[in-house]
């Protein structure tokens, strides 16, 4: 089966369901989504080239698609993977952040350290609050990142039916829902301890994620815009012909090819790391689009906004489809601030001889 | 057309330009370590050095993209990019043969006679021949096919009227490439020519326009009764304005359109590495270094499209618009990154001198090919057509 044509009849999938207000129902939507792609044979497979994944999480952000597309393609599925979890095939979610983690059979033969007695295996029992996890409510499970008991990061794999949910949505309507764990046993087939970089490529996967939805939603503004100023006619013209919109318009268009320019490379560099010099070319990338993604937002909805007038300002128009998912993405994973941050670090200390060849992906390495 | 550009696909260097990339940072290690001047902001327009150039020719690197019978090495758009974007990150002096490299070797291996390109395309490909752009004039800027240099049929050729303005390098370049009215036509696109003019010939007078800031590069190029041969027309008569329209999409297209301030980043980060860089800081360099790696994405993606022989001239509108205002913006951050005096009198090369120049060249970034209000206009018709 071609990738091509898996990713045509995911997107056929998707534009079915463009027209569902995550508002309403979201966690029947998703499972809709989710049906449909699997009766359409549009599941994409494991082993997908992530380059196509990133190209239909864009399509979903594009018809504000109500289901965890992103999360689940993107950050949950190739995160279990590494760790060599059992991915599940349903909806998935991710989550990270501070939990009580204890073993569940504590090895009572351990010296008690600093952290506790040893576990005779990784089964854990975990209690906490993991805040806003995106599409709870509606995944089958949750991949956590936590810190394990003996110190070091610990990914997990929750089913939805072990956590209590408290529920909550970001601008767009869209299931942010607090879940609380009360000494949940997570069975040891469950727990993989991880190295340190996994949870970095947690964080860049998760902006990576939210980068490639924002990118499509972004050209949903061009498009939306376009439309209108082509159509609504003032002073007897159609808006488009006056200098002032064209001038707007343009920058709508740059900053949203932008993006998707800054995707594109990421996702080259994800699914093509072997023609890559550094093994990190691939983060820098990801961190690039989900800063750029960010950061874009504001001028994007600006300027789109601005040229729809008051219907863009309602649900008449389906702008806010597009804008306000577009005002919450930003933030979420991270906004352009702690974006920039990262990428700024690691800039000043590759020093001035690292800049540039960390920009064009050859040579950027500071090890070499 | 417009619309492609969201989502036009990565753009996958060939493997082999990894080695040829390679090749070029070795070379401009080597001249850093003889002394060349690198490093420096805008230096595509005011690094004028014809002996650096010939050192490039030597390797192949001017004109590399013209066929090997006339003297190129027929390398393509790719390998050119990367040759070049890699000299622009260095701030190499390679303003002599800059016009000739990108606009005139190409508009005379298109539309030149047979006898023009053995003349004129191995002398370019050897750094031995250097091009200025004739086109603006001083009634005729944005509005460039109102130019009023005129060409009239003589005996033996025709005979060139007019004062071309803005002239880059007249004054030491050896050809303009020069945009006049052959013929009245009610079509304002139709009627216009373009010659090849011999920048020594005793009829021509070039007269300094300082810049802003008191540097040469500038020209009146006051063109008195020039006899020009037969052999001075470029392509046919009454096709200038599609010659032209071609030769600005070159212009238009490429790294130089976002990298004429990256030497003063590079130089930002070299002083921050050498203080204490708080997370602010960080951030505004990541910034930076964010959206210059995005436009880097986009403008790779003209460069495809010229390779695949798409048209690029939306496309490249939209990265020449995006990457002229980062070129300003840059060195607007760098002031509130790493606050200075800037000093145009200060020791060449050292911080305050380079953000001096970057400040005092800012105006320029976002006029030079067609100012930005314009480009935008190109853009946003581009979108009615795709609608
Ligand atoms: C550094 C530099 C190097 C240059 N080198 C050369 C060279 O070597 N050879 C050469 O021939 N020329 C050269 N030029 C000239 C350059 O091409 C012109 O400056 C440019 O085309 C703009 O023309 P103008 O300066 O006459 O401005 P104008 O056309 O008078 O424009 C002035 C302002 O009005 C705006 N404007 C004009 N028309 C419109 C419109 N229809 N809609 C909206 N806004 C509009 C412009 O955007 C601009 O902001 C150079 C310019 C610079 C700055």
């Amino acid at each position: 089966m071609s990738t091509e044509s898996l990713l045509e009849r995911a997107a056929a999938v998707l534009a079915g369901a463009q027209e569902t207000d995550a508002r309403e129902r979201p966690a029947e939507s998703a499972r809709t989504v989710w049906d449909e792609l699997r009766a359409a044979d549009a599941l994409p497979p494991l082993d997908t080239d992530p380059a196509a994944l990133v190209a239909l999480v864009c399509e979903a952000g594009y018809r504000g698609t109500p289901a965890p597309l992103g999360e689940t393609l993107l950050a949950a599925r190739p995160l279990l993977a590494a760790a060599g979890l059992t991915v599940p095939d349903g909806p998935l979610t991710v989550a990270s952040g501070p939990l009580d983690a204890r073993f569940t059979h504590v090895d009572t033969g351990s010296r008690v350290g600093p952290l506790g007695a040893r576990g005779t295996d990784d089964a854990l029992r975990v209690s906490g609050t993991l805040h806003r996890v995106p599409w709870a409510r509606a995944a089958d499970a949750v991949a956590v990142l936590t810190e394990g008991p003996s110190g070091g990061p610990v990914l997990l794999l929750l089913e939805a039916a072990e956590c209590r949910r408290a529920e909550g949505t970001n601008l767009a309507g869209e299931p942010r829902d607090d879940l609380v764990l009360t000494d949940v046993a997570v069975p040891a087939e469950r727990v993989r301890r991880v190295p340190a970089a996994l949870v970095r490529e947690a964080q860049w996967r998760a902006g990576l994620a939210r980068a490639a939805l924002i990118a499509g939603a972004a050209r949903r503004c061009v498009e939306l815009t376009v439309a209108h100023t082509t159509s609504r006619v003032q002073f007897g013209r159609p808006l488009s012909h006056f200098q002032a919109v064209k001038q707007e318009e343009a920058k709508l268009v740059e900053e949203a090819a932008l993006i998707a320019a800054a995707v594109e490379a990421a996702a080259a560099a994800l699914a093509d790391p072997g023609t890559a010099a550094d093994p990190d070319t691939a983060e820098f990338a990801a961190c690039v689009a989900a800063a750029q993604a960010s950061a874009s937002v504001a001028e994007i909805t600006r300027i789109a906004h601005q040229l729809h007038g008051a219907i863009g300002f309602t649900e008449l128009s389906p702008l806010h489809l597009a804008t306000t998912r577009m005002w919450s993405w930003r933030d979420e994973d991270g906004s352009e601030h702690a974006w920039f941050r990262r990428i700024g670090r690691r800039v000043v200390e590759g020093g001035s001889d690292r800049l540039w060849p960390q920009v064009t992906g050859v040579g950027g390495d500071p090890s070499r | 057309m417009a619309l492609s550009v969201l989502g036009a696909g990565a753009v996958q260097l060939p493997p082999e330009t990894r080695q040829l990339r390679q090749e070029v940072r070795d070379f401009l290690d080597a001249e850093r370590a003889a002394g060349t001047i690198l490093g420096r902001p805008d230096s595509w327009l005011t690094g004028w050095d014809p002996a650096f150039t010939r050192r490039l020719a030597e390797r192949g690197w001017v004109g590399m993209a013209l066929p090997q019978k006339y003297g190129g090495v027929g390398r393509g758009n790719l390998e050119r990019y990367v040759v070049i974007e890699e000299l622009l990150a260095a701030g190499a002096p390679v303003s002599a043969h800059w016009v000739a490299d990108r606009q005139a070797g190409p508009s005379i291996l298109r539309h030149g006679t047979e006898e023009q390109r053995r003349h004129f395309l191995p002398r370019i490909a050897a750094g031995a021949c250097f091009f200025s752009i004739g086109m603006s004039e001083r009634d005729s800027g944005s509005d460039l096919a109102s130019v009023q240099t005129r060409a009239v049929r003589t005996d033996n050729g025709w005979r060139l009227t007019g004062t071309k303005m803005w002239t880059g390098g007249a004054h030491v370049n050896d050809y303009a490439i020069v945009l006049a009215r052959t013929e009245d036509s009610e079509d304002r696109h139709a009627g216009l020519s373009q010659f090849i003019v011999d920048l020594r010939d005793p009829h021509v007078r070039t007269e300094p326009i300082r810049l802003l800031s008191g540097e040469h590069t500038f020209n009146y190029c006051h063109l008195e009764g020039v006899e020009l041969a037969d052999d001075a027309l470029l392509g046919r008569p009454g096709d200038g304005w599609q010659q032209v329209t071609g030769e600005l999409a070159l212009e238009r297209s490429g790294p130089e359109r976002f990298l004429s301030t990256l030497p003063l980043l590079t130089a930002l980060v070299g002083q921050l590495r050498r203080t204490t860089c708080g997370p602010e800081q960080h951030a505004r360099v990541g910034r930076l270094t964010a959206r210059l790696s995005s436009i880097r994405q986009l403008s790779l993606g003209v460069a495809a499209a010229l390779e695949a022989g798409r048209p690029a001239d939306v496309h490249a509108a939209l990265v020449k618009d995006l990457g002229t205002r980062f070129e300003g913006e840059l060195v607007n951050a760098v002031r509130e990154i790493l606050p200075v005096t800037a000093r145009f009198d200060a020791t060449r090369g050292t911080y305050p001198e380079l953000l001096a120049t970057a400040i005092l060249h800012s105006p320029g970034y976002t006029l030079r090919g067609g100012t930005n209000e314009i480009l935008r206009g190109i853009i946003t018709r581009g979108l009615e057509l795709s609608s």
